[in-house]
């Protein structure tokens, strides 16, 4: 501002000069007085509202100059109050920017501060795994299909080639239902197996199907085992198809589970319904050397598979001399364990909302 | 099943196959091993000693100060307690550093003052049996300084099988069985055994009269001048490897032929079988026997008795009675080996609680013809320790069995197919021969003889053989061939399309957590629904008392979380998509899918909006989800027969279409079902549950999804509040405003409700937004004012007012 408020005392200046032309009054004395005032001012007094001030003095009182000075003191003073404009002009924008500064600057805020928290739903694990499973399979052509969970004793065991003696009928480890004397004997389903039939009479070979659902088993929970859990069932009959065509089929299933290639073995396992009957075991996915998961094997238990037993595919009313077929019955419950970690099976079923939001 | 790899060596060859070789061949062949385990590992540390003196210790008269040479420089000096020491004995020596059965850790120490560098090892000790009589006399002969386990050739491994996954192989429930496998795996030979009775003497045959047709057969033998003395130190061994506790020769050889043919036999005491001989019967109502674990058990008509006469002495295949059982002082015995019928044998013992080494096999249907052989292998195996024992009389071998040997028509094409590998007829016979089976060739075919002992139960049918040429093969050495076909969409699933559209909008916007629940409902829900009396599909034996009923409804299910869940949290939201069912007399029960939510949150509080309200939150879920599914028309009626959950008062009932489908209702929770949950105190709550049937929605038609113009000039909005009597509803007011709009009211929006002197007793004043809007111009004040006159004209009518403040 000092050059400016040497260059303004020079146009006060100026307006003096011109004043002392004029016939001396009162009215001139006490203008030059308050003129003088303003020129004897400190540099740093001269603000731009004073400067305004200044520049209003000799407008305000333009008659007590002497007619041909009016012109001169006219554009001084107005020289003033544009000086004055523009360091007010200045001054704000100067003040603008140091108020976007100290926007920017962010003070106070902490970045670290926990978000407000968005509530939300959840799907059931088993619902997304079997979700993952039956777009896999449906986009390879497979059909998805469902059964009933109280089941004849028909569907759930005579159909599947299980004698009345079989060990699997005793109320050890089926649930029976209640019926009439005399009237067809009912379970709660033990595997999702009956669907096989079911398909068998409902549509005509080829075809590939699953069937994810809910089975019950007789047996006393602890970590590992629940009465009442998850399996999804599979089914494919056609012309020639064979073991050959089961191990594809596993492989295929496991990439679509754990997003890599698996190493699978089959081995003989026993399940009257199947024959040959496999047990399925997946090298594990979570180890090389052996794991608290598989036991310390390598190889994880996966599932049990097999070619459709003839007497099964009679009970659908398929020829088993034209066509043949295989089944396995997925775990889903395990699966679901597997792929989050969970110690517990017992958790999936309880309806704990702290379990149900971690999904 | 445990079985001991050194048993397995006596029926084939196993040089250069180790224990683990041996567990994985099996896996991949036969059987799901469970685990392969060392046998009394601590033999290979202990050593072979021979005492080279003895003398008594300084301080103690019970006690002898022994020098035992130990193969290693300096024989040792050790302190010993057993009466039986002395100079000159071959002794197992556990030095220090060794750790013996029980943890027991052997250092140097002083025992009264002198210094002991070791034990001296009784069998007990060392894990062989219960005999305590002294320090172990080991033969002599043996290397001093040599590790015991190999010494004594005792050096075992122990394979576990999982029983499960023999259940359908009588003949594998014994070694030699096993070995049969192993040597079809590994290519060798089965060694011989001479499975023919001894000669005979021509006394009186022991009697058998089989009464009953779950004795197919029954063959008894007198066995003379045998003596319960202890058994060799194989035999023990042997027995201990898999688990046997040895008891005397003659228990421990009866067990040794179970476990080594895999058929049950027993030992009566001669003296308690009578002249009337043998019966073989059912047990008659209110009988009872003292088994050999001295039960006293009482027998049903469906159990199988020997009897000696008419006197009960053994529950057939599953455990001898008390009274005829072998003592020490037994010299003549009667050899029972016997058929019976498989299921008999597993209900009982499944009955009883009761089951045996001998009724695992017999439930498995063994073989008959195993009987004779087993008879054989034993008294030869008792004849070879104690060559005084006579047989005094033939056998009496006496039913009516048929071998289960067969013929099977294999064809070679068939394998291929169902295997999908490429095996020629001459591999197939290959691998069927070395199992044992017969094979000759038949036209294109292959003619397979199936031995008895497969055929009992596992092969019956073509399928079988197909199962054992692939094992044997291996199907890890199957190619995998990729399913092929013409690939066609399967049909539209429109249930499992709509099922998925629900769950994402519950799960997403509505923001409800899915669980899936039991089937069963507890009897203690049921109660206080007080729906104890209302049928339901109920299970026979529930997993525990009480929680035998099937779920008619999936809300039932829902109503027990929400009392923990509240405790947890202020706001519950679950739902969970399932199935109902509701029992059909002498039928199958009707399967209903179901929707059920529920959601709790705390009391509404006093100055809250009026729908500020869990119902009135969960009708707008429930709105919101039927109109995702593209359903139009939702109708909200008062639910006349509300579920026994439902609050009498509180609840709706929800039709959507043209066809006004009933879909599922809506209400608070009952008040009084609400203290019975514990919704009380600190967690009181205002619940509401919703029931929608997945049939109902299923059935209904949805709207095809259609695009609606914008519209082209602006809408007006005008507040009005009706003041009508209290019972209009709602949608009579809504209905009213509808029909007073002329076609020109765009939306309705509900925004308070008011009750008070005000505007009269007995009415309620229901404040709505309203949006009027015209499709070709834009409205002007004119229209508003004709609106509203044409309101207050229709409020009158409804017997109330536009009310204007």
């Amino acid at each position: 501002m000092t050059q400016d408020a040497a260059s303004v005392r020079a146009l006060l200046g100026e307006i003096l000069a011109a004043l002392s032309s004029a016939p001396e009054s009162d009215d001139t004395r006490t203008l030059r007085e308050r003129l003088e005032r303003f020129v004897a001012l400190s540099d740093d007094a001269l603000t731009p509202a004073v400067l305004l001030e200044a520049s209003a003095v000799p407008l305000g009182a333009m008659r007590i100059f002497p007619k041909e000075a009016r012109g001169l003191v006219g554009s001084k003073a107005n020289a003033i109050k544009q000086a004055a404009e523009a360091a007010l002009a200045a001054e704000k924008e100067a003040a603008l920017a140091k108020a976007l500064e100290a926007e920017r600057s962010g003070a106070g805020f902490d970045a670290t501060m926990p978000p407000p928290r968005q509530a939300c739903g959840s799907l059931h694990p088993i619902t997304q795994v079997t979700r993952e499973l039956e777009d896999l399979f449906t986009s390879m052509g497979w059909t998805i299909l469902d059964g009933p969970e109280v089941e004849t004793e028909h569907f759930n065991f005579d159909a599947l080639n299980i004698s009345p003696d079989h060990p699997a009928r005793d109320t050890m480890d089926t649930f029976w239902v209640k019926t009439q004397p005399g009237a067809p004997r009912l379970v709660m389903r033990t595997h999702t197996s009956p669907v096989q039939v079911r398909a068998m009479r409902r549509l005509q070979p080829p075809f590939r199907a699953i069937v994810p659902g809910k089975v019950f088993r007789n047996e006393a929970l602890d970590a590992s085992h629940e009465h009442t859990f998850h399996q999804m069932e599979g089914l494919v009959v056609g012309k020639h198809v064979s073991v050959g065509h089961l191990i594809a089929a596993m492989k295929t299933l496991l990439r679509g589970i754990f997003g890599r290639e698996i190493e699978i073995r089959l081995r003989p396992g026993y399940f009257p319904f199947v024959e040959p009957g496999f047990e399925l075991d997946a090298r594990c996915p979570f180890c090389t050397e052996g794991c608290s998961v598989c036991k310390r094997s390598t190889w994880i238990e996966l599932l049990p598979c097999g070619m459709v037993h003839p007497n099964v595919l009679k009970s659908g009313g398929i020829d088993p001399e034209q066509w043949t077929g295989f089944a396995f019955g997925l775990g889903l419950s395990r699966l679901v364990m597997l792929r989050f970690g969970i110690d517990d099976v017992r958790h999936l079923l309880a309806g704990d909302v702290r379990f149900l939001e971690q999904f | 099943m445990k079985i001991s790899y050194r048993w397995l060596a006596r029926h084939v060859d196993l040089s250069g196959t180790t224990a683990k070789d041996l567990a994985k061949e099996l896996t991949l062949s036969t059987a799901e091993v469970e685990g392969v385990e060392s046998f009394l590992p601590h033999l290979s540390d202990v050593t072979v000693g021979h005492v080279v003196h003895r003398e008594k210790h300084p301080d103690a008269d019970k006690l002898s100060l022994c020098r035992v040479d130990v193969g290693q420089g300096e024989p040792l000096q050790i302190v010993c307690g057993a009466p039986n020491v002395r100079a000159g004995l071959t002794v197992a020596v556990a030095t220090a550093g060794t750790t013996l059965p029980g943890d027991f850790k052997i250092k140097k120490s002083k025992i009264r003052g002198v210094e002991s560098n070791g034990m001296i090892c009784s069998e007990r000790e060392l894990g062989l049996g219960v005999e305590h009589d002294g320090i172990w006399e080991l033969p002599q002969g043996l290397t001093v300084g040599a590790r015991l386990g190999a010494a004594l050739g005792m050096e075992d491994w122990v394979i576990e099988i999982d029983n499960k996954s023999v259940t359908h192989r009588p003949d594998l429930w014994g070694h030699r069985g096993i070995a049969a496998e192993v040597a079809a795996i590994l290519r060798r030979p089965l060694k011989p055994l001479d499975l023919t009775l001894p000669a005979t003497g021509s006394g009186a045959p022991c009697a058998v009269h089989i009464e009953s047709d779950a004795c197919s057969r029954y063959l008894a033998l007198r066995v003379e001048g045998a003596r319960a003395t202890r058994s060799p130190l194989w035999l023990k061994s042997l027995l201990l490897a898999v688990g046997q506790r040895p008891i005397d020769l003659l228990v421990d050889l009866s067990n040794f032929v179970m476990l080594d043919l895999g058929q049950p036999n027993h030992l009566f005491d001669a003296r308690k079988i009578g002249p009337q001989g043998i019966v073989v019967r059912k047990a008659r109502a209110g009988e009872t026997l003292k088994t050999l674990d001295e039960v006293e058990r009482k027998l049903e008509h469906s159990d199988l008795l020997i009897c000696n006469g008419d006197e009960p002495v053994a529950l057939a295949g599953i455990m001898g009675g008390e009274g005829s059982k072998v003592t020490d002082d037994t010299s003549h015995l009667v050899l029972e080996v016997a058929a019976f019928h498989a299921p008999t044998v597993r209900r009982t013992s499944a009955r009883l609680g009761l089951r045996t080494d001998a009724s695992a096999r017999f439930e498995k249907t063994l073989d008959p013809e195993l009987v004779p052989l087993a008879a054989a292998h034993l008294v030869r195996l008792l004849q070879a320790e104690q060559p005084e024992v006579k047989l005094g009389a033939p056998a009496t071998d006496v039913g009516k069995w048929t071998s289960a040997a067969r013929t099977i028509r294999l064809r070679g094409e068939r394998v291929r197919t169902l295997l999908g590998a490429n095996l020629d007829d001459a591999a197939i016979t290959d691998i069927l021969v070395r199992l044992g089976f017969g094979v000759t060739q038949d036209g294109d075919a292959l003619a397979v003889r199936v031995p008895s002992i497969r055929g009992t139960k596992d092969i019956t049918i073509e399928q079988d053989l197909v199962e054992e040429v692939g094992r044997i093969y291996r199907y890890g050495n199957i190619p995998e061939i990729p399913l092929a076909g013409i690939l066609v969409p399967p049909p539209r699933d429109e249930r499992r399309r709509l099922v998925r559209r629900i769950e994402d909008r519950l799960a997403g916007s509505a923001r409800f957590h899915q669980q899936i629940s039991y089937s069963f409902v507890p009897d203690t829900t049921v109660e206080k629904l007080g729906l104890l009396a209302t049928p339901h599909v109920e299970v026979m034996n529930p997993i525990t008392e009480g929680a035998s009923r099937v779920r008619r409804s999936v809300v039932v299910s829902l109503l027990p979380l929400i009392e923990p869940n509240r405790r947890r949290a202020a706001d519950v939201r679950l739902f969970e998509l399932g199935k109902g069912y509701e029992p059909v007399e002498g039928g199958e029960p009707q399967e209903r899918h179901e929707v059920a939510l529920v959601l709790a949150r705390p009391p509404r509080k006093a100055h809250a909006r009026f729908d500020d309200t869990s119902l009135a939150e969960l009708q707008g879920v429930v709105e919101d989800l039927v109109r995702s599914l593209g359903l139009e028309g939702c109708v909200w009626s008062r639910c006349e027969a509300a579920a026994s959950w439902a609050h009498p008062g509180r609840a709706t009932a929800l039709r959507i279409g043209a066809q006004d489908t009933l879909v599922g209702e809506v209400a608070a929770l009952e008040p009084g079902l609400a203290r019975a949950l514990g919704l009380t105190g600190e967690i009181e709550s205002d619940v509401a549950l919703a029931r929608l049937s997945v049939d109902a929605l299923l059935a209904a038609t949805p709207r095809a999804r259609r695009y609606s113009p914008l519209p082209q000039f602006p809408a007006t909005r005008v507040d009005v509040a009706l003041a009508l009597p209290a019972e209009r509803g709602a949608a009579e007011a809504k209905a009213a405003l509808e029909r007073c709009g002329k076609g020109l009211v765009a939306a309705l929006e509900l925004f308070d409700v008011f009750e008070g002197e005000r505007i009269g007793a007995g009415r309620r004043s229901l404040a709505w937004h309203v949006t009027l809007s015209a499709p070709d111009r834009t409205l002007n004040e004119s229209d508003v004012k004709k609106f509203l006159e044409r309101v207050e004209r229709e409020a009158a009518q409804l017997g109330g007012e536009l009310r204007r403040e």
